[in-house]
């Protein structure tokens, strides 16, 4: 594993190492009244870059939990996260926010579209985050919705699309930026049987044509399907690691 | 990224039209409160100027030792002196005579006996010219039945008072009384006409004769009962009329004369002193008090419309904006929904002010026996501290509860947040 130091830019992350996600001892507990619940205990994984993976596992396994942590949307309780090398628990709210924005996309159970804005806006809205020019977003945001198939109801709101739709459109949303990573919570839990092999084809497909690194959360056997590689959570600790 | 968020703010119409609708009667409200009690303050203070107490009033240090007796024997003499004196001093009060006195009147029959027969309160200004004092009473414009007085010994009763009398336009009212030095005084007057006053303790005992017409039957030539004074176009000014009859009095300080001109302001008058500063100080609470209890029910719109957005927030945290940014642009939100709707509740507010200091509410039957000079319309009047007064509900209370409902962004951990997108 390689590591490229960047002076100038503390947010900057190399994306050249092997090993894009690194996971060392990572414990996290929550408070319970005046107890604690303990989500992860002693966790160590390593994600290598373009890893097409998922953790699976009972409901309350700590498999979201453990993507909240990879996400920097958490800070572990003990041990670090990793990110290309970078410890991403100490960073700032700033400086997580722009870690997300730049390098990691998120797929929601529940679409999570906001709806007031068109579909196009939808997808549009990690780009505005990042200020890029109006003829950059366009040409963005019409590019990740061809991905997803779904450059022709661009004009759309959500209420007006199905749910596997909606699923598509978190998909563009979530690679229109071309993040590095793409943390996937039950991204087919909410979609029938059809919706859920064409939204894990796509996401094949990114992976394999964008080098995208996937992260999945699912204990939908059709996910699992797909996986190159299954991490079984159980109680918050690995307890089996599988590459196919 | 303005953009994009205003866009967002137009559409959802339960961020932008509900809050706007509920800033608007809120600060309408506000503003509305606040001219409602400034007309009722307004009225109060101009009702009395005009008919009882002028913005100051001169008369002698022993008639107002005694005023409430309005004893005409200690009127002042060469009156036309101390009047000129007057115009000299201060040229811009307007100064007119007035007398306040009281009789019995009584109605004759066909043969000459009694029909009718009642005590009354005569007032007595000059009405015959097109004077400052004609236009500032506005009888004309308020007689119900008949016309002003045009020749000597005419006389206007209030329309309760006429009533009662029960007497006809052109009718013979016997004035008895008693004139300055004491003796009887008789005369008869055409009754011409019937005022309606638009105050109760007036309508129903007050007769109006023109001041030559009182002075010949009062005994009372170059002489005046009370002198009043009123600022240029009528506009009460506490701190001037103060300043006024402070210098004026001082200029008697050393005149050991028990008749020398001694002036009064009008909160000198009918305990008006007392009265005002209560009701100021009570509007001034009350506008406090409803300002605040208004700031509370907007400042729970910003609490809601934040905490309804929880979600929204998490979408926007796991995408990448900060927290910072998505507080900074909560605010931003608030203080245009408070501006907006501070500024169509202040039109709002001011077009019921409006309606109500043109068409007023009549509560002549609820202050039919009053004896206080009080408006039987009760009118709101249009003040320049309704143009502002409403932005401090408006956007001050909407913004704070942006501010405060936003916190929790900080105060919840970025993953809560997250969660409760229901993931």
């Amino acid at each position: 594993m390689s590591t490229q130091k960047n002076e100038t830019n503390e947010n900057h992350i190399d994306m050249n190492t092997n090993n894009i996600i690194e996971i060392q001892n990572v414990t996290k507990r929550f408070p319970v009244g005046e107890t604690e619940f303990t989500a992860l205990s002693n966790i160590n994984l390593k994600i290598e870059k373009g890893e097409f993976t998922g953790l699976i596992g009972p409901s309350g396994s700590g498999k979201t939990t453990l993507l909240n942590l990879i996400g920097a949307l958490d800070i572990p309780s003990e041990g670090e996260i990793l990110i290309s090398g970078k410890n991403v628990a100490v960073k700032s709210d700033a400086k997580s926010a722009l870690l997300r924005n730049e390098h990691i996309g998120f797929i929601f159970q529940s679409y999570n579209l906001l709806p007031v804005y068109s579909i196009f806006e939808n997808v549009e809205f990690p780009l505005l985050l990042q200020k890029k020019s109006k003829a950059e977003r366009k040409e963005a945001v019409m590019q990740a919705l061809e991905w997803v198939g779904l450059s022709d109801i661009a004009n759309k709101k959500p209420s007006q699309i199905s749910g596997g739709q909606a699923q598509r459109v978190a998909i563009a949303r979530s690679i229109v930026k071309k993040p590095d990573i793409v943390l996937a919570d039950e991204p087919t839990a909410n979609l029938d049987s059809t919706n859920a092999y064409k939204i894990m084809d796509i996401l094949k497909k990114l992976n394999e044509e964008l080098g995208i690194t996937f992260m999945f959360s699912s204990h939908d056997s059709k996910v699992i399907e797909y996986l190159r590689r299954v991490i079984t959570l159980e109680d918050g600790k690995v307890k089996n690691d599988e590459t196919k | 990224m303005f953009e994009f968020l205003f866009k967002g703010l137009i559409r959802d119409k339960s961020r932008s039209l509900l809050p706007v609708i509920v800033v608007s009667l809120g600060v309408s409200l506000s503003v509305f409160f606040v001219g409602y009690i400034e007309g009722m303050m307004g009225d109060m203070v101009d009702q009395n100027a005009r008919f009882g107490t002028g913005h100051m009033k001169v008369m002698t240090r022993e008639y107002v030792k005694n005023i409430a007796q309005k004893p005409l024997d200690l009127s002042i003499l060469d009156a036309g002196d101390v009047i000129d004196d007057l115009k000299q001093k201060y040229p811009e009060v307007d100064w007119v005579k007035r007398f306040n006195f009281g009789g019995i009147l009584d109605v004759p029959d066909e043969n000459g006996q009694t029909k009718t027969q009642g005590i009354a309160g005569g007032m007595a200004f000059d009405m015959t010219s097109n004077n400052s004092d004609l236009k500032r009473l506005n009888i004309a414009d308020n007689i119900v039945e008949g016309r002003m007085p045009k020749g000597p010994f005419e006389m206007l009763l209030g329309q309760g008072l006429a009533k009662r009398m029960n007497v006809k336009i052109g009718d013979q009212i016997t004035y008895f009384g008693s004139t300055m030095d004491g003796s009887m005084s008789f005369q008869n007057f055409t009754y011409v006409g019937a005022v309606q006053f638009g105050l109760s303790v007036m309508d129903d005992k007050t007769f109006l004769i023109d001041i030559k017409d009182a002075e010949q039957i009062l005994d009372m030539e170059d002489a005046v009962q009370e002198i009043y004074g009123y600022l240029p176009n009528d506009i009460y000014d506490d701190q001037e009329i103060e300043e006024i009859k402070n210098s004026y009095n001082q200029s008697f300080a050393n005149d050991e004369d028990e008749y020398a001109p001694q002036m009064l302001a009008l909160r000198d008058q009918n305990g008006l002193s007392t009265m005002l500063d209560m009701v100021n100080t009570m509007s001034s609470a009350f506008t406090f008090f409803f300002i605040i209890a208004m700031s509370i029910v907007l400042w729970n719109t910003g609490l809601l419309g934040g905490l309804r957005r929880y979600t929204e927030f998490g979408i926007r945290i796991a995408i990448g904006e900060s927290k910072r940014d998505i507080y900074k642009s909560l605010l931003l939100e608030s203080v245009i929904v408070g501006a907006v709707g501070s500024v169509f509740g202040t039109i709002l507010g001011l077009i019921l002010t409006f309606y109500l200091q043109e068409v007023g509410i009549d509560m002549s039957d609820t202050l039919g026996n009053s004896n206080v000079l009080f408006s039987n319309v009760i009118r709101a009047k249009v003040v320049p501290t309704q143009f502002w007064i409403g932005f401090f509900p408006g956007v001050m209370a909407t913004f704070l509860g942006a501010l405060l409902s936003g916190r929790g962004i900080f105060k919840r951990q970025t993953s809560e947040l997250f969660n409760e997108l229901g993931v």
